[in-house]
């Protein structure tokens, strides 16, 4: 059975179609690469899984684990395992990163009948997720995302990532607004927390570049609302070269 | 009985309070004698418990504090003037401050509870008091406040009455370089107006008037300051956060009134309203009257709903709505509470506003 998987799925949001029948199957110890022009609807896939309101299915399904992912509340599906990385990180003023990712990691550890973590334990998780992404552990301290510039963002979303260890991440143009040491960083953690048997990452990017960093078992094009091509590693360098305009031409 | 004299809606100040169950509520009898023991933060310094209005000596340490016919004059407020003469008054000579923060528990059992107030501070005295307001019934308080030259005097005050109503009028004069630090926690199930009204006389005096209100279910709590700068060089900070749902009202009207020749004084108002959901209200009004032409005053009165970005981005880490929601609430209003500046208190107040807003549904 796979981790992911989405059948015809159809979603729009503001009236407007967007998906148009997207078919994905994501199994377990997998990393997937969508790649896509602007507009093809990647962004709205990761929203879509996610539970973002005002995102409505209007046909199809997306089962995780073989549950029905749709029908689920967002928090739950956070609690069920997975991990959405957002493309442009939300700022909380007043909320601390530390009192925010505590909550959220009791919330689901709760919700799965697992004891909550004492504050000593949950800041040790918190100090080693934070060095290994090279994110200075007093700005996890500071509210969320206030006043962080658009790397930082971005290593947030990986010590996130880290400490919640989901079991799949939707990971949205993660690699944009970071420099190339940065990327190499978020790419090892990547690599660190989600390379496992037992996960599964999907990657959605509009570039090659995180893909040297992070090395896709699929790559899939998103046209159109729908996967328009799937391949291997190979298919992201091909995009490079020609541009995701060749093919259509 | 007398028949109560009460300020109708058509009066500018009153239009937002509802004063109608007043006449009520004056009408019924107290209720029984509860357990006190719960009732305390815990602050180490001496401690008042008034029932219904009177004291209740066997359950206090009234420490420096004395009992009974106040000194000041009587207030000139339409229910100021109800509280009467019989209260506490905290009188501290030059340069005494007593050890620890002072609470005072004014705890209704039902019908009128009328106490009179004064705190009365000699030249660098100084004093911090925590007042809490509870259980039901009409608890109206009026406190003279009057501080000598380089007084401090820190106001901590919790409305959190299960029903009824809590009027709270309050009439300070700073002397020069006097300090005066007030917060509000206004939460509970009953109703409540405060008034305020501040005079800084002397030159650099400092005035911080602000607090949460928290209102649901049809209750309303009402705001009312108006801090006049007759010195030079004064200061006043105001911050003030309002939250309202299912049906509640919270309204502020802040006004900073600057005198001809309080030169180079520095107001600042900052009144911030969240709604909870489409029924409920919420009312800020700010005002500023200037006399002088060297000042910096600011104010700003926004009033808005939860921000869904960010309640989206905690659950999709897992937070549940009403953690979500609590969260995001509990920063809110941590804008205002986190200015009261004993620690006791400060987490006391910022406890009880994170139970109320965890029993938001």
């Amino acid at each position: 059975m796979a981790l992911l998987e989405i059948t015809d799925l159809h979603a729009e949001t503001a009236g407007k179609p967007i998906l148009k029948g997207l078919s994905l199957s994501v199994n377990a110890g997998e990393i997937h690469a969508i790649m896509g022009p602007n507009g093809a609807g990647k962004s709205t896939l990761g929203y879509v899984l996610a539970g973002r309101p005002g995102y409505e299915v209007t046909g199809g399904s997306a089962s995780y684990d073989g549950v029905d992912l749709l029908a689920m509340a967002p928090h739950e599906r956070a609690a069920a395992g997975l991990f959405l990385g957002f493309q442009y990180p939300v700022e909380i003023p007043g909320v601390s990163s530390v009192q925010f990712l505590r909550t959220a990691l009791n919330a689901q550890r709760r919700a799965r009948g697992q004891d909550e973590l004492s504050a000593g334990e949950f800041l040790r998780i918190a100090r080693d997720q934070a060095a290994a992404l090279g994110l200075d552990f007093e700005m996890l301290k500071r509210p969320v995302n206030v006043g962080f510039s658009g790397g930082e963002k971005k290593r947030n979303e990986m010590v996130q990532m880290g400490i919640i260890d989901p079991r799949l991440a939707i990971l949205d143009e993660t690699d944009s607004g970071l420099d190339i040491d940065a990327l190499r960083t978020v790419g090892d953690g990547i690599n660190r927390i989600m390379r496992a048997p037992n996960k599964a990452v999907v990657l959605i990017t509009h570039y090659q570049r995180l893909l040297d960093y992070v090395r896709p078992d699929f790559v899939h094009v998103l046209a159109g609302g729908r996967i328009d091509r799937s391949g291997g590693p190979e298919l992201a360098h091909e995009l490079e070269r020609e541009g995701y305009g060749a093919r259509a031409a | 009985m007398s028949v109560l004299e009460l300020p109708s809606t058509r009066q500018e100040a009153w239009r937002w309070s509802d004063l109608s169950a007043l006449p009520e509520l004056a009408r019924q009898p107290h209720g029984a004698l509860r357990a006190a023991d719960d009732l305390w933060i815990g602050c180490g310094g001496p401690r008042l418990l008034f029932v219904d209005g009177v004291f209740d000596a066997a359950r206090s340490d009234a420490g420096p504090f004395a009992i009974g016919q106040i000194t000041s004059d009587a207030s000139s407020h339409p229910l100021g003037k109800l509280a009467g003469r019989e209260g506490w008054s905290l009188r501290l000579g030059r340069d005494h401050a007593p050890a620890g923060t002072v609470e005072i528990v004014h705890l209704a059992t039902g019908g009128a509870g009328h106490v009179a107030g004064e705190i009365l501070l000699d030249d660098d005295a100084q004093a911090s008091v925590v007042q809490s307001f509870i259980g039901d019934g009409w608890s109206n308080q009026a406190t003279q406040i009057r501080l000598g030259r380089s007084a401090r005097l820190m106001l901590a005050r919790r409305i959190a009455q299960g029903s009824g109503f809590t009027s709270l009028a309050d009439d300070a004069a700073l002397g020069a370089g006097a300090s005066f630090t007030t917060t509000l926690l206004a939460e509970g199930a009953g109703d409540s107006r405060v008034d305020l009204a501040a005079t800084g006389a002397g030159e650099g005096v400092y005035v911080e008037a602000g607090g949460a209100l928290l209102a649901r279910g049809g209750q309303h709590h009402d705001v009312n300051i108006v801090l006049r700068h007759a010195g030079l060089d004064g200061q006043s900070r105001q911050i003030w956060r309002a939250v309202a749902e299912d049906g509640g009202t919270d309204s502020i009207a802040a006004r900073v009134e600057v005198a001809r020749g309080a030169q180079k004084t520095d107001a600042d108002q900052s009144l911030r309203g969240l709604l909870l959901d489409r029924t409920s209200t919420i009312n800020l009004k700010p005002e500023l009257e200037i006399f002088a032409d060297d000042v910096r005053c600011a104010h700003g009165a926004t009033v808005g709903e939860l921000d869904a970005r960010a309640l989206f981005y905690l659950a999709s880490r897992g937070v549940p709505p009403v953690e979500a929601r609590a969260l995001l609430v509990r920063a809110f209003v941590a804008d205002a509470l986190d200015r009261i500046g004993e620690e006791a208190v400060r987490e006391a107040f910022g406890g009880y506003a994170q139970s109320w807003l965890g029993g938001a549904q």
